[in-house]
Formats: structure tokens, sequence, C-alpha cells
């Protein structure tokens, strides 16, 4: 079981200890990289803005100025990750599979150096006032798959291998994973929900669960590794069993 | 007096805070703009002698002249700013509540989608989301009661509320109870096309374990405790001076005082050792023989 303390934070982005030595510096790459598009803003605000007649304009104008740099930072940051993912992609490819949790091991490595890019952006898109731009906003720039008209703002996703389908609603809590640590192992597998599907709150998803269309999970339950949710039925439990079907 | 409930909601435990179709983003920008604005009004003193120091002309003419002392204020006024921005937004955010309370009075009972109940549901959902929000992101721990209160849900005295979801309506918590990490209080359901809302009661000095969630219609009597990762079904109650635990709540356990559970581990500590002399004897007969 994993499940948030809280829902301010990041969504589930484990970083091995060994490997993130060696990236630190990618790490703070990637912040500064993403502060220049402001400080250019800035500057170009500054030298518009001030002169000694208009000084008024500059103080009306000022609260939009801090707003709309915000919202810059937090694109420029999603941006210049999604740059860094294309070329650590290029170098290897991410695909699922049982893998071994050392350092030695190409698939966990490029793992957890994904998850160092992306945690600046996911960090930066979670500390803000509107609740659609972490889940809704920044995991489809990294290959999540999210339908339209979909509730999963109060919830925590991981930002590969899941692709969520139209009308879905996410209770508040429910945690999806597309990975697992079992002692020495490592897994990697998709996660798909269909359209019309309602979960609870407070649920897990183990990698693997496949839930088609129109199914429903109970509050407070999980689901085991590959776990199939039939059409049209109602589960519950831990781990859930069927409980109705239409 | 307990109201019928529908099969349904007796049999199924579905519970989600879904909201959407609502201009929630609109909503929270109208909020964030009073709270600049008020800042802006209330700052223009100090933008004022901000600007007298950096050029020599006053911005308006009969303001005070700031000297060196500005800067030694500068901080307290960052500070301040922050207070005075959420205070702002919190009671802003409280009058629109109680506007959305007069057009439709709040009720308890079973709506369809798209009906009049789930739209405002959702409409005062969303006033309540910021404030709430912001509270939270300041280190003062009894921001967001004051927040709740503003909304006007009962929360009593010393009241722990952690980063839990609570509902902003038809929720009463008594002065006392303690809250941990995790936690949801619904007074709403969604099921299918449907919703439900009844009223939560938690009584005085109650515990309620981490990773729960207490549906609509419970009522937690007084020094009632809630185990953890456990959920209660809807309309139970759950007395007084008991632990309650399961999924929905079954088993009951007494509390224990401390003084009986001292006396526990000194009888068990008494027969480890018993049993350790008892092993030694047969060790010793053995060895004779």
């Amino acid at each position: 079981m994993f499940q948030p303390a809280s829902l301010k934070g990041v969504s589930p982005t484990p970083i091995d200890e060994r490997i993130r030595k060696k990236f630190l510096i990618l790490y703070i790459v990637i912040i500064i990289l993403s502060l220049i598009p402001t400080s250019l803003f800035e500057f170009w605000y500054i030298t518009l803005f001030w002169s000694e007649t208009y000084f008024w304009i500059f103080f009306i104008v000022l609260p939009f100025n801090v707003f709309f740099s915000i919202y810059l930072i937090q694109l420029s940051a999603i941006m210049i990750s999604v740059l860094f993912l294309k070329i650590i992609n290029l170098i290897h490819v991410p695909r699922e599979g049982k893998f071994k949790r050392s350092i030695e091991d190409r698939d966990y490595y490029f793992w957890t150096v994904r998850n160092i890019v992306k945690k600046w952006p996911l960090y930066v898109t979670a500390s803000n006032p509107f609740p659609w731009l972490k889940n809704r906003f920044t995991l489809r720039f990294f290959g999540v798959k999210i339908g339209k008209k979909n509730i999963c703002d109060n919830s925590w996703i991981s930002s590969e291998f899941v692709s969520i389908g139209k009308n879905v609603i996410i209770g508040m809590n429910s945690t999806i994973l597309s990975f697992a640590i079992e002692q020495d192992n490592f897994i990697l597998k998709k996660i798909m929900v269909g359209d019309n599907v309602l979960i609870g709150a407070k649920c897990v998803l183990l990698p693997g669960t496949i839930i088609k269309q129109n199914a429903k999970l109970s509050a407070h339950s999980y689901t085991n590794h590959n776990h199939v949710l039939e059409e049209n039925s109602i589960y519950s439990g831990h781990p859930a069993k069927l409980k109705e079907n239409h | 007096m307990e109201e019928e409930v529908g099969p349904k909601f007796e049999s199924e435990l579905i519970s989600t805070s879904g909201v959407y179709k609502t201009p929630f983003s609109l909503i929270i920008l109208i909020q964030l703009f009073i709270g600049g604005l008020i800042l802006f009004i209330v700052n223009l003193w100090f933008i004022n002698s901000l600007y007298y120091l950096l050029t020599g002309i006053e911005f308006y003419s009969f303001g005070l002249k700031a000297e060196w002392y500005y800067w030694l204020l500068l901080p307290l006024n960052i500070y301040a700013n922050i207070f005075l921005f959420v205070f702002t937004i919190i009671l802003f955010s409280g009058g629109i509540f109680r506007v959305l309370n007069k057009l439709s009075p709040p009720q308890e009972g079973i709506f369809e989608r798209g009906s009049k109940e789930w739209k405002y549901m959702h409409r005062r959902f969303w006033t309540a989301f910021f404030p709430i929000w912001l509270a939270r992101a300041l280190p003062l721990p009894w921001l967001d009661i004051i927040a709740y209160r503003s909304f006007g849900t009962r929360v009593g005295r010393s009241v722990v509320l952690y980063e839990g979801y609570v509902d902003p309506l038809f929720v009463e918590i008594g002065d006392f109870t303690m809250t941990s990490l995790n936690i949801c209080i619904f007074s709403h359901l969604i099921y299918q096309d449907k919703v439900f809302i009844k009223k939560v009661k938690i009584g005085k000095a109650c515990v309620v374990g981490p990773h729960t969630i207490i549906t609509p219609g419970t009522i937690m009597e007084d020094f009632a405790v809630l185990g953890v990762n456990s959920y209660t079904a809807i309309n139970q109650r759950l007395k007084g001076n008991l632990i309650h635990v399961g999924t929905p709540v079954s088993i009951t356990l007494p509390i224990q005082s401390i003084e009986e559970s001292q006396q526990k581990a000194v009888k068990t500590k008494e027969s480890t050792i018993s049993e350790n002399t008892i092993q030694k004897k047969i060790d010793s007969h053995l060895q004779e023989e």
C-alpha cells in the first residue's frame, strides 16, 4: 500500500540515491535554464514600462507581470524537461518488463534519470493554486494519455506508462502506480483505464491493471499486479473482488 | 429519527469528490484579483516611499516621506502582506459562500446529476478550495480552521486538522478532536448519476486515525476512536469510549486505561520469565539424565 500523506506534494517519482549524485548537475542546469525566459521577460518589462512621466503604468501592470512570470516559469520548466527527456529517450528507449534494482541494469538506471528530469516541473506545477495544472496539463507532455472531461486533480498519477480514457472520475487521494519495487526486483508495466470508469477515494492501482469500460472500483480498495477488471461491473476489497455484474 | 436511504447506497461504497463543468479557474482568478487589489491599496504608502527614495519625487502628494527606516520596515511589510492577502481571500470567499447558500439553501438527500443542488454543491466546493489551499501553505496550523469557520462549518476549540480533506458543508466537529494525516471526511457521496448528501457529526475528544474515510451520515459519539486504515458505512453510529476498526467498521475494542495496560505488560513479562525457568529446569533434568 502506498498512499500520499499530502496532496500538495509531487507525484511518486522515487530517485535512487546512488544515481542522484551523478546527475545533480543536470538537475541544477534544468532549473537555471527554465528561469532564463522569465528573467528576459522582466528585463523587457522594465525597459519598456519604466519612464519618469508614465511611472504609474509600471505599478498598475506590476501584479499582472508577477502573475504572468510565475506561469512562464512553469511552462518553460515543462518545455526544457521535455527536451531533455527526448534526448535521453534517444540514448535508451523506455520499455516495460521485470528488471534488477541495481546500477548495472540499464532500464532501472535510465528510469531514475527520467525521474530526475521530471522532478522540477512536477514540483513547480504541484505547488500552485490551479489544481488541473499538475495532472491534466504537465503529465500530457510526458506522454501520459489522459482523455477529455476527466476528474483526476486530487490524485497521484505516475508519469509514465499510464493511459486513461474519457469521462473518468478518480477520487480523492487515490494513487495510480505503473512501477513497483519488490526487494531486488523492479517492475514496470502499463496501466490501462477505459472510458466512463469510476474509481473511488483512496484506491491503489498496481502495475499491469486493466480497467475496462464502465467498471467501478469501490473506495478504499486496491488491485493486484496484472489485475483485469471486467466491463459493467463493480469491484471492492483488498485486493478487489467482483461484487456485482450488470 | 433516521431517514430511509435507497438500497444502492447501503450496499455500495463508491465515494469520490469528482467535480467538473464548473468555471473554477474563474472563481480562483476572482479571489486572487480581490486579494491583490486590497494588497495594492494598503501598500500604496510603501510604494510611494520607495518611489520617493529612488527618484526624489512623490508618487502622490499627501503621503508620508520615508527615510532610512524604510529598509528596516521592508521585511516586516512583506510578512504582513502575506497574512493580509490570505485573510482577505478567506473573508471574501466566505462571503461568496454565504451568498451561494442564500441562492440555493443547502439540503440533505439524494439528487440527480445536473440538478440545481448538484451544481451548487460544485460551486461551493470550488469557492472553499483556494482559501483552504492557501491557509495550508502557511506555517500556522490554525489558519485552515479559521477558513472552515468562515464557511459556517462548526469546528470546536483546539481541534487538529492536518492536510486531510474535509467537506465545508454539513460537517460538525466537537472540541479537542484530533484527525491525523490523509483522512477524508465526506458529507457527500457520488454513485453513478446521483449524489447523496447527509450530515456528519464528530463528537468531543474523538480521534480519527490515518488513512480513514468517514462517509455521509456517520455519527461519532464523544471519546470514540476510529482505527487506522478503516472506513465507516453510511448512516453508521460509532459508540463512545471504544476503538472502531474494519472496512467497513465491524470490530469494536475497549480503550484500556494506562494502569490496565501496564498490569497486562507486567503479566506477560512474568509469564515469559516463568516459561524460561521451566525450560531451564527441563534442560537441567535432561543433563542429569
